[in-house]
C-alpha cells in the first residue's frame, strides 16, 4: 500500500524491475554478463562502476527512505523518538518519520486489558478474607506508558494489591461478604488510580471487580453453618406461624359454635317457655269461665291417666290395725313381665331416666358447698 | 583504486568516525560522560551528543520509574504481635553523578541500600504503632512518612528520589492463621447459635401468644354462650312467670296433674292406694258421701 502512495514515488519500490515477471529477470542478467564480457576495453569500467556506485547508493537512499513509512491504526497511538529523544505522538494514519533517525513505537489505547487477582488478606476486624478481583485498564497516556516506567505492567500488579489490602485492611469482614463489595471496587478504583498516576504509568483504570469474596476454605464450613442456622431460624419460626394460624381459627371456630348454640338455646327456652305458657294462658282462659267443672275434669284425665298406665293396689285400711302382706316384689314381676319390651316402653324408660338423672345431679350439688 | 570505489570508500570510513563519535541517549535513559573514569559530563539530555572516541566513555542508567520489591520481613507491632509485611518503592535517579559515585552504576547495589533502609524504616514506624493501625487505619500516614524519611537519604546519598513506598501484603505469620481461623470459626459458631436460639424464642414466644390467644377466644366464646343461654333462661322465666302470676293456685294445680302423669306412667309403678281420695270418692257411694 504504502509504495503505491502517489508521494511514494516509483523509484522508491524496491520491486519496480518486477513489471516484467520473472524471466525478464533472467534476461537482464545475461545482458549483464554480455556487458560485462562484451566491453574488453578497460577504459570502460571507471564509468560503468561508477554508475553501479550511483545506483547502489540510491537503491540504498530509496530502501532507507521507504522504510520510514508506517501506518498508525485508529486503536493506535505512536510515539516518535528522534535520536533517542522524545518528539512526539502521532495519530491515526500514513506518517513517515526518517529510520534510523526516528524510532517508532506504537501503543494501543482503546483495548480494555484485564489483569487478575487473588489472595487472602487481613480485614479491619483481624480476620481473615479470600478475596478475587480483575482490573480492566487503558493505556491512556502512551508516552508515559512507554517511557516513564520500567514495565507498567508490574507496576500496576503491585499497586492494585496495595490498594485491594489497604481497602480491605479499612472494611470489616461482614461488609466485605455482604453489601460492602461494590463500595470495596470502587475505593479501590479510586485508589488505584493515584497510585498510577503516581507513578506516572499512563494507566487509565475503566474498572475494578471484586469477583469473590469469601472466607478461608479452613473457615468456610462455619460460615456455611451460620447460613444454615439462619434458614433454622426462619423455619422454626415459619413452624410456629403455622401452630398459631392452625389453632387459633380452629378456636375461633369453636367459639363460633360455642356462640350459635347458646343461641340455639336461648331461643328454645324462650320459645318452650312462649309456647307453654300460651298452652296455660288459653287452659286458664277457659278455666276460669268454669272453675270448678273444668278443674275436676282436668283432675279425674289425670288420675284416671295415672292409675291406667301403672300398677296399682287398691288398699281399703280404714280398719286399719292389722298388719297386711303386699307381695310387692312378687306383683312387680307379674306385672313387668306382660309388659311387652317394645320400642316404645323403651323410650319411656329413656326419657324417665333422662328427668331422673338431672334431678339428681341437682341433689348433689346442692350438696356441695 | 578508481575514484567511484575510493569515493564510496572514504565514505564509509568517515561514516564509520563518525558514527564512533556520536552517542545517543534514549528518553528512557540518563547517561554520563567518562574521560579516563572521571565524570565530566554529569547528566546528558536524552537525543544525539558527541564524544571523542577512545577518549570518552558513556554510562547509561534506566531512568524510568523503577521497582523494588523488598522480600516480606517479620516486623513486630507495638503490641508485640508479628506481621509479616511485604513493601515495594518506586525510585528514579534524579542525579546521574551521585548515583554513579555511590553505586557504580549498579542498580542492584542501589535496591540492596534501598531495600535496608525501608526495612529500617518500616521498622521503626510498625514498632510504633500496635496492629490494628498498621493493618487499616494509618497506612497512608505510616507510607508518607516513611517515603519523607527516606527521600532526604536517598537524594543526598544515593541521587535517587523515593516516588513512593507501598506496603503490598501484611499478612499474619503462617503460625498465627490457625488460631485466627479458630477465632473465626468460634464466632461463627456463636452467630449460628445465636441465630437458632433466637429462631426457637420467637417460635417459643408465637406459640405461647397464639396458646394465649386461643385460651382467650374459647373463654370468651364460654362467657358470651353463658350470658346468652342466661339471657334466654330469664326471658323464658319471665315468659313463665307472667303467664303462671295470673292464677298461682291453679297453675300450681295443674303442673300437678301434669306431674302425676308424667311420674306415673309405666306397669312397673305400683301405688298402693288408699280409697279416701278425692277419686274414689264415688267409689264407696254414689252419692259421694261417705
Amino acid at each position: 500500500m504504502a509504495w503505491n502512495e502517489p508521494g511514494g514515488g516509483k523509484d522508491k519500490d524496491p520491486w519496480g524491475g518486477g513489471d516484467q515477471g520473472p524471466p525478464d529477470l533472467d534476461e537482464a542478467f545475461r545482458k549483464l554478463k554480455q556487458k560485462l564480457g562484451g566491453s574488453g576495453g578497460r577504459g570502460d569500467l571507471p564509468a560503468f562502476s561508477g554508475n553501479i556506485a550511483g545506483i547502489v547508493v540510491a537503491v540504498i537512499i530509496a530502501l532507507w527512505a521507504f522504510g520510514g513509512f508506517y501506518t498508525v491504526d485508529e486503536a493506535e497511538r505512536a510515539v516518535v523518538l528522534r535520536f533517542g529523544r522524545y518528539l512526539e505522538t502521532v495519530d491515526q494514519g500514513l506518517h513517515w518519520n526518517p529510520p534510523m533517525v526516528d524510532e517508532v513505537i506504537k501503543e494501543n489505547i482503546t483495548r480494555v486489558r484485564s489483569s487478575a487477582h487473588r489472595t487472602l488478606m487481613l480485614t479491619q476486624d483481624d480476620n481473615i478474607v479470600d478475596v478475587s478481583l480483575s482490573v480492566q485498564y487503558r493505556v491512556a497516556d502512551p508516552k508515559a506508558f512507554l517511557l516513564e516506567v520500567r514495565d507498567p505492567e508490574t507496576s500496576l500488579g503491585h499497586a492494585t494489591e496495595s490498594a485491594l489490602r489497604h481497602v480491605v485492611g479499612s472494611t470489616e469482614l461482614h461488609q466485605i461478604l455482604t453489601e460492602g463489595r461494590a463500595q470495596v471496587a470502587s475505593d479501590v478504583r479510586t485508589r488505584l488510580q493515584r497510585y498510577l498516576d503516581l507513578y506516572h504509568t499512563g494507566i487509565a483504570v475503566d474498572k475494578v471487580n471484586i469477583e469473590d469474596a469469601q472466607p478461608p476454605d479452613d473457615v468456610q464450613a462455619a460460615f456455611d453453618d451460620v447460613i444454615r442456622a439462619k434458614e433454622d431460624e426462619e423455619r422454626v419460626k415459619n413452624e410456629a406461624e403455622s401452630y398459631k394460624n392452625g389453632i387459633i381459627p380452629e378456636a375461633r371456630g369453636m367459639a363460633q359454635r360455642q356462640n350459635e348454640e347458646a343461641n340455639a338455646y336461648k331461643e328454645q327456652v324462650i320459645a318452650r317457655a312462649q309456647g307453654e305458657a300460651a298452652r296455660f294462658q288459653s287452659l286458664l282462659t277457659q278455666y276460669e269461665r268454669a272453675p270448678q267443672v273444668t278443674r275436676q275434669r282436668l283432675y279425674l284425665d289425670s288420675m284416671e291417666a295415672v292409675l291406667a298406665s301403672s300398677s296399682k293396689v287398691l288398699v281399703d285400711a280404714k280398719g286399719g290395725n292389722n298388719m297386711m302382706y303386699l307381695p310387692l316384689d312378687k306383683m312387680m314381676t307379674q306385672s313387668s313381665s306382660p309388659v311387652p319390651l317394645n320400642e316404645q316402653t323403651l323410650r319411656q324408660l329413656n326419657e324417665r331416666n333422662e328427668r331422673a338423672l338431672p334431678a339428681a345431679r341437682d341433689q348433689r350439688q346442692g350438696v356441695q358447698p | 583504486m578508481n575514484r567511484g570505489l575510493l569515493s564510496m570508500a572514504v565514505l564509509l570510513v568517515v561514516a564509520m568516525l563518525v558514527s564512533s563519535c556520536l552517542f545517543v541517549v534514549k528518553e528512557t535513559e540518563r547517561a554520563v560522560v567518562l574521560k579516563f573514569g572521571e565524570v565530566v559530563r554529569p547528566d546528558v539530555e536524552p537525543g544525539i551528543h558527541w564524544k571523542i572516541p577512545f577518549v570518552h566513555t558513556v554510562r547509561r542508567f534506566d531512568g524510568r520509574i523503577l521497582t523494588m520489591d523488598a522480600r516480606a520481613e517479620r516486623y513486630l507491632t507495638l503490641e508485640k504481635k508479628a506481621l509479616m509485611v511485604d513493601a515495594y518503592a518506586k525510585w528514579r535517579i534524579i542525579e546521574v553523578r551521585k548515583f554513579y559515585t555511590a553505586t557504580q552504576g549498579e542498580e542492584a547495589r542501589a535496591q540492596a541500600l534501598l531495600g535496608q533502609r525501608i526495612n529500617d524504616g518500616l521498622r521503626n514506624e510498625i514498632g510504633r504503632r500496635d496492629m490494628h493501625e498498621v493493618v487499616s487505619g494509618e497506612r497512608d500516614q505510616l507510607m508518607e512518612a516513611l517515603t519523607r524519611e527516606l527521600n532526604n537519604v536517598a537524594k543526598s546519598e544515593l541521587g535517587v528520589e523515593v516516588v513512593d513506598i507501598r506496603v503490598k501484603r501484611i499478612d499474619l505469620p503462617a503460625e498465627v492463621s490457625p488460631k485466627v481461623y479458630e477465632r473465626m470459626k468460634s464466632e461463627r459458631e456463636r452467630e449460628a447459635r445465636e441465630h437458632r436460639s433466637r429462631g426457637q424464642e420467637l417460635a417459643e414466644g408465637i406459640r405461647a401468644s397464639a396458646d394465649r390467644e386461643r385460651t382467650i377466644i374459647q373463654s370468651e366464646a364460654y362467657r358470651d354462650a353463658e350470658r346468652l343461654r342466661g339471657e334466654g333462661d330469664a326471658v323464658a322465666s319471665e315468659v313463665y312467670a307472667d303467664a303462671y302470676n295470673r292464677n298461682p293456685e291453679f297453675y300450681a294445680f295443674w303442673r300437678s296433674l301434669n306431674a302425676y302423669e308424667n311420674s306415673f306412667r309405666s306397669k312397673s309403678d305400683v301405688l298402693v292406694i288408699s280409697p279416701d281420695s278425692d277419686f274414689f270418692k264415688y267409689m264407696d257411694s254414689q252419692s259421694g258421701k261417705r
